[in-house]
């Protein structure tokens, strides 16, 4: 059984009047996602790569059971996003850096408050809440309100607050979009751990760079059809250099001829 | 289960643990009311009671003896004699410079003893009924003409016993329960009904618009708690909230009616009421909370901020407020079954029923069923609407 298995799912939004105007477009409906299919495995960490636009989010909302494709399905240790979308969330974190804190609680509380929606024992939540905070350097600001916290200490309170259940599985939306490099590095590092400590990682993100620094196999999507799932190795040797921004541009180039012919 | 009480702790903890929301939900409105109504029955009070030490100033001319010594005898006053033309008079009544006016014709008395039956002497009386002072001058100066009319009368008769030709007794029999109960029935149910309302848009709008608006949202979501759970924990906390600010309204009124009802002779008395009628309405405060909240938190969960939540409200707002005052000036307790399933009107109508020992116990728990039932409605449709991918994440 694989870990994590998306089987051909796709996705349609209907446009609201509002974002029809917004975007210059009568279009009634938008595929988001075109019939999507890939695995990931624990002990990896998977990339999706690909411009604004593309589905990314939409994919991994899927997988978060935070939404449901239209068509297909998503196993997460056999278990489907569909039917067993309770079973599947006590296993899953979903995290992007814009997920935002209620700015009236202390770090402390909202550790606790989502412990317990988690149904974790009082005694594995202290133990837990002491490791990260310490792991964050989160201690010394515990009770201090997350409207007095900086941008930095936010997210690592973020961080640390979707992990309270220690799942096998974290999904994770631009994980440094708008952070600074400092954080950036504290997630990126955080998250290599966490795939060295046997989870199962996929992250999106349109930059390049974190896909080469930290992922070990990655998917190209393009318009919400996922042109390559591989090995970055493998699809980095798709072009002779190695580049990975070469095979990049090249499946951009393809698709924008593609839509041309149509 | 559990996770709706975990929920519904954290809403409680929000709420109660924040200065300036403690301050506009529970101190607030009782504090509002109190002090409003202690004003207005200030403002009454000095309306209804002279001053003893004014001095009434009137003006007069041709004023027979026997007037002024009345006058002197029924009042603190200043005369003014004489002197000023017709528009003088009226500009200084307008200004408040004299309470009122009385003009005699010439050798009044004279010319009454006279009898002279095509040519009867005049007075005119010229007072500023927009004066209170005025007013009031003006029904003692009356009282003094009724006395000197009936004098003069008498004096004619040839036997003066003749002018009593009965014995007329009047006896004002006031039922103090009674005439307590209408006051009461007349504004606690708007007060109750719109103070509910303002409670409920102070924390409904937060809790559900402002997950969606501050992007909170989805970290509940992604946890394995039931959506139904939400909808219950978010639903019972913010009732629970909302009671707690009617209360607070409620215990506003109850301090300040010995201040607002002064001015009446019965002053409405809250003992009036028994166990029976205060529990009675605090199940159907508590069935009318949960509606209204019920009903917020749907437009919240819809709404996709909080100022739009806000917004959406205020038409439900305006109608309940119009049904509350209706009610204050409407006539009777409507006692037909099918008017307590109405929401909103149904509680408040059994409300009124209630303070006026005016109800049937089978339309009580119609009202309370009614209410109930919709409520259990409006969680499951919230439940539907967490559960919906469209309402909770629609750009
Ligand atoms: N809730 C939604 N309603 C309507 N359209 C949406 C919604 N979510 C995403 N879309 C559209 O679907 C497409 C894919 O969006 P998204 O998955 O956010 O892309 P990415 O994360 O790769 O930038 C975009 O065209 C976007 O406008
Ligand atoms: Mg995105």
């Amino acid at each position: 059984m694989t870990d994590l298995e998306v089987k051909n799912i796709k996705k349609t939004f209907r446009l609201s009047r509002k974002q029809r105007r917004i975007e210059h477009t009568d279009e009634r409906k938008r595929i988001a996602v075109k019939g999507l299919s890939f695995t990931a495995r624990r002990g990896e960490i998977y990339g999706l790569l690909g411009p604004n636009g593309a589905g990314k989010t939409t994919t991994l909302r899927c997988i978060s059971t935070l939404i449901r494709p239209d068509e297909g399905d998503i196993f997460i240790d056999g278990k489907s996003v569909l039917k067993e979308s309770i079973e599947v969330r006590k296993n899953i974190a979903f995290l992007t850096t814009e997920l935002k804190l209620d700015d009236f609680f202390t770090p402390n509380y909202l550790f606790d408050y989502f412990s317990k929606l988690h149904g974790i024992d009082e005694e594995t939540m202290e133990k837990r809440k002491a490791e990260q905070f310490n792991r964050f350097g989160i201690d010394k600001f515990a009770e201090v309100k997350v409207a007095d916290l900086s941008s930095g200490m936010k997210q690592k309170t973020s961080l640390a607050i979707s992990l309270v259940h220690d799942p096998d599985f974290i999904i994770f939306d631009e994980p440094t979009n708008g952070l600074d490099v400092l954080t950036a590095r504290t997630v990126i590092d955080y998250l290599l751990e966490m795939r060295d400590a046997g989870k199962a990682i996929i992250i999106s993100t349109h930059i390049l760079s974190v896909v080469e620094k930290m992922c070990d196999r990655v998917g190209i999507i393009i318009d919400g059809e996922l042109k390559i799932s591989d090995d970055l190795d493998k699809v980095k040797a798709l072009d002779a250099n190695g580049d990975l921004e070469e095979v990049f541009f090249r499946l951009m180039e393809e698709s924008a001829g593609e839509l041309a012919h149509a | 289960m559990r996770n709706m009480l975990v929920i519904f702790k954290k809403e409680l903890f929000r709420v109660l643990t924040d200065k300036r929301l403690v301050l506009t939900v529970f101190i607030l409105p009782g504090l509002s009311i109190f002090i409003i109504y202690t004003i207005i029955g200030t403002v009454v009070q000095t309306q209804f009671t002279e001053p003893e030490d004014y001095e009434t100033k009137i003006y007069g001319e041709n004023v027979p003896e026997a007037i002024v010594l009345a006058f002197d005898e029924t009042m603190n006053y200043r005369f003014i004699e004489g002197g000023l033309t017709r528009d003088d008079l009226e500009e200084k009544l307008l200004e408040e410079e004299i309470d009122l006016a009385v003009i005699f014709a010439e050798n009044f008395e004279e010319r009454i003893a006279e009898r002279d039956k095509q040519d009867l002497p005049d007075v005119t009386i010229y007072y500023n009924q927009g004066n209170q002072r005025s007013s009031s001058a003006h029904n003692r100066v009356s009282a003094v003409m009724r006395a000197y009319h009936e004098s003069i009368i008498k004096d004619r008769l040839d036997d003066p016993a003749d002018y009593h030709p009965y014995v007329l007794d009047t006896e004002n029999i006031v039922d103090e329960r009674s005439m307590a109960a209408q006051g009461f029935a007349m504004l606690l149910p708007m007060l109750i009904i719109i103070f509910l309302f303002v409670g409920a848009m102070s924390i409904g709008p937060d809790a559900i618009a402002g997950e969606k608006e501050r992007g909170t949202i989805a970290s509940l979501l992604v946890t394995p708690t039931k959506r139904r759970d939400i909808a219950l924990g978010k639903v019972t906390s913010a009732a629970l909230l909302s009671l707690l600010s009617a209360l607070s309204a409620f215990i506003g009124i109850i301090l300040s009616l010995p201040r607002l009802m002064v001015a009446d002779e019965a002053m409405p008395d809250i003992s009036i009421y028994g166990a029976r009628e205060f529990l009675a309405i605090f199940l159907l405060l508590v069935v009318t909370v949960i509606f209204i909240v019920g009903l917020i938190s749907i437009i919240s969960a819809y709404a996709k901020t909080i100022k739009e939540a806000s917004m959406l409200i205020t038409p439900f707002y305006l109608i309940a407020m119009i049904i509350g005052i209706m009610n204050s000036f409407g006539a009777d307790v409507n006692h037909n079954p099918l008017v307590h399933l109405l929401p909103i009107y149904g509680p408040i109508n059994m409300l009124s029923g209630i303070l006026l020992f005016d109800y049937s116990i089978t339309n009580f728990f119609i009202t309370i069923a009614a209410n109930i039932g919709y409520t259990a409605l409006f969680v499951f449709v919230l439940n539907k609407m967490f559960d919906s991918e469209k309402m909770m994440f629609s750009r």
